[in-house]
């Protein structure tokens, strides 16, 4: 049979949708994040510091802050609405549905990814206003936005699955993509790091995240990018299949 | 597959909870469904009628044992098989921030329903359904009967061949019940297969052409109405004598 293309058509108009019915907590409030990170270190902390990297602080730093955006929104959009699913049973709409389960897979990654980049969208428009983007590879910039987003869409979907509670919801976000975030040289240089520090740092995959979205903007990379692209696409590969697989065995969402 | 089939089960099974506390919701059924029929599947509740709906509409996967739509397996061939069903199920298993004309359309599009095709669709069942005060109001704030309407014009939005409903006419008030038994009985003899679970018995008496009982997860009877209602007995005489009698055997 054909691929759905109206019904995974159906599913992106549904996420956006949904996305515009609470577009104080799924737009606004990122922008407005976002605003602030980019006064505070474009204006206040940045106006004392030399450029670096060959640009200025701010911009050096609004990557970071762009992929901090780019992170929650895709991982919220995901698990909220697949748990929101499976709490009200709406999955069942999808699961009576002719959609294969790849399709299903790109439905709800594809919504996700959607929403962060109307979040992407609306902060590279507000970094243009403050004067902190630019655009060295728009082509790579264009992959690791997709694909990182692709990648929290696929984990935002398994903690959805896996959650009992709202509550569960947050677990991975505070104890897991937090963390490894602020620690993946989002806001700094990893050369500002002792020497041990830096090591582990490499062994953050949030790190080459950052500095992908970095290297595509302002052509300056900490990380080796054939690993980094390596890491990204391998994640996204495996977190696909397994997805997959849980679809197919209908983990959580069927009974 | 027998050739006037719309829905033919083979020895399914479907069993819950580990090796420990099995629960087994469906034992070896066999069921044939007539192309045009309209078919009563009642039980007690927990007898397995949900379990068998459900598999067919593929929110169950089976433990053992095979369904096919219309010829076309519904684990091998899923994703074909799932455009034969429509289905109203018992719980409201909705967006409850959806409009009943969000729901209708969304739904028309999983399906693959073009643009042109599904507003007429959408417009046609909620005028139908007398929806249309009603269509732009959250599915939250409705009441009972127009939700049922509004899961109705859900399961028939992508005209599937075979119609499953789920006490559709649960909370639904009595004027309307007859109206809704109406257009059922019109969809039905313009050729649509319709299953239908109740526990309203005279709503299976008044629609039902073929009717199976199941009791703690086995067809206990089956046959047309006019048998079960031979030597001048109602659906519901019938119905307990038949219950009893297996529930009886079972002690």
């Amino acid at each position: 049979m054909r691929t759905n293309w109206i019904g995974l058509y159906t599913m992106f108009r549904r996420e956006v949708g949904r996305t515009m019915r609470v577009v104080i907590q799924t737009l606004v409030a990122p922008v407005v994040s976002a605003a602030l990170y980019i006064f505070i270190f474009g204006t206040v902390i940045g106006g004392r510091i030399d450029d670096f990297a060959g640009v200025p602080y701010i911009s050096f730093v609004f990557p970071g802050v762009l992929m901090l955006s780019i992170i929650n929104a895709s991982f919220a959009s995901a698990s909220s609405a697949l748990y929101f699913m499976r709490f009200t049973r709406g999955i069942e709409e999808i699961l009576i549905a002719p959609f294969s389960y790849i399709e299903m897979l790109v439905g709800f990654v594809g919504s996700a990814v959607v929403r962060a980049l109307m979040v992407a969208g609306l902060i590279l428009l507000t970094g243009v206003l403050f004067g902190a983007v630019s655009l060295v590879n728009p082509l790579g910039f264009v992959f690791y936005v997709s694909a990182i987003s692709a990648i929290f869409a696929l984990l935002g979907i398994i903690v959805a699955l896996w959650a009992e509670s709202f509550e569960r919801l947050q677990v991975f976000n505070v104890f897991v993509i937090t963390p490894l975030t602020y620690l993946g040289g989002i806001f700094y240089s990893i050369t500002f790091l002792p020497d041990v520090a830096a090591t582990i740092t490499r062994f953050n995959p949030f790190f080459y995240f950052a500095d992908g979205i970095r290297s595509s903007m302002i052509g300056y990379s900490e990380a080796d990018t054939t690993i980094g692209i390596f890491i990204i696409v391998g994640l996204l590969v495996l977190l696909a299949v397994l997805v997959t697989q849980l679809f197919k065995r209908g983990w959580k969402i069927r009974s | 597959m027998l050739s006037n089939s719309i829905l033919q089960i083979n020895e399914l099974t479907k069993t819950y909870g580990s090796r420990e506390s099995i629960k087994i919701a469906v034992d070896n059924v066999s069921l044939h469904v007539k192309r045009g029929c309209f078919f009563g599947l009642l039980g007690p509740n927990g007898a397995g009628k949900s379990t068998i709906i459900n598999s067919i509409a593929g929110i169950t996967q089976p433990t053992s044992g095979q369904i096919l739509v219309d010829g076309i397996d519904v684990v091998k061939d899923y994703k074909l098989a799932r455009t034969k069903v429509g289905l109203s199920p018992q719980e409201f298993n909705v967006d409850i921030f959806s409009t009943p004309e969000q729901l209708m359309d969304y739904m028309a599009g999983y399906y693959g329903v073009k643009s042109e095709t599904r507003k007429e669709m959408v417009n046609s069942l909620i005028g139908r359904f007398d929806l249309e005060a009603h269509r732009k109001i959250k599915f939250q704030k409705l009441s009972g009967g127009l939700k049922r309407r509004a899961m109705l014009g859900r399961a028939l939005v992508h005209t599937p061949d075979l119609l499953i409903l789920d006490e559709p006419t649960a909370g639904v008030d009595v004027e309307q019940r007859h109206d809704l038994w109406a257009y059922l009985k019109e969809l039905n003899e313009g050729g649509k297969t319709i299953i239908l679970t109740s526990h309203y018995l005279e709503e299976i008496e008044h629609l039902c052409t073929d009717i199976a009982v199941i009791n703690h997860g086995r067809i206990v009877a089956e046959g047309t109405k006019e048998e079960f209602m031979k030597n001048g007995k109602s659906i519901e005489e019938r119905y307990l004598e038949i219950t009893r009698e297996d529930n009886s055997s079972k002690k």
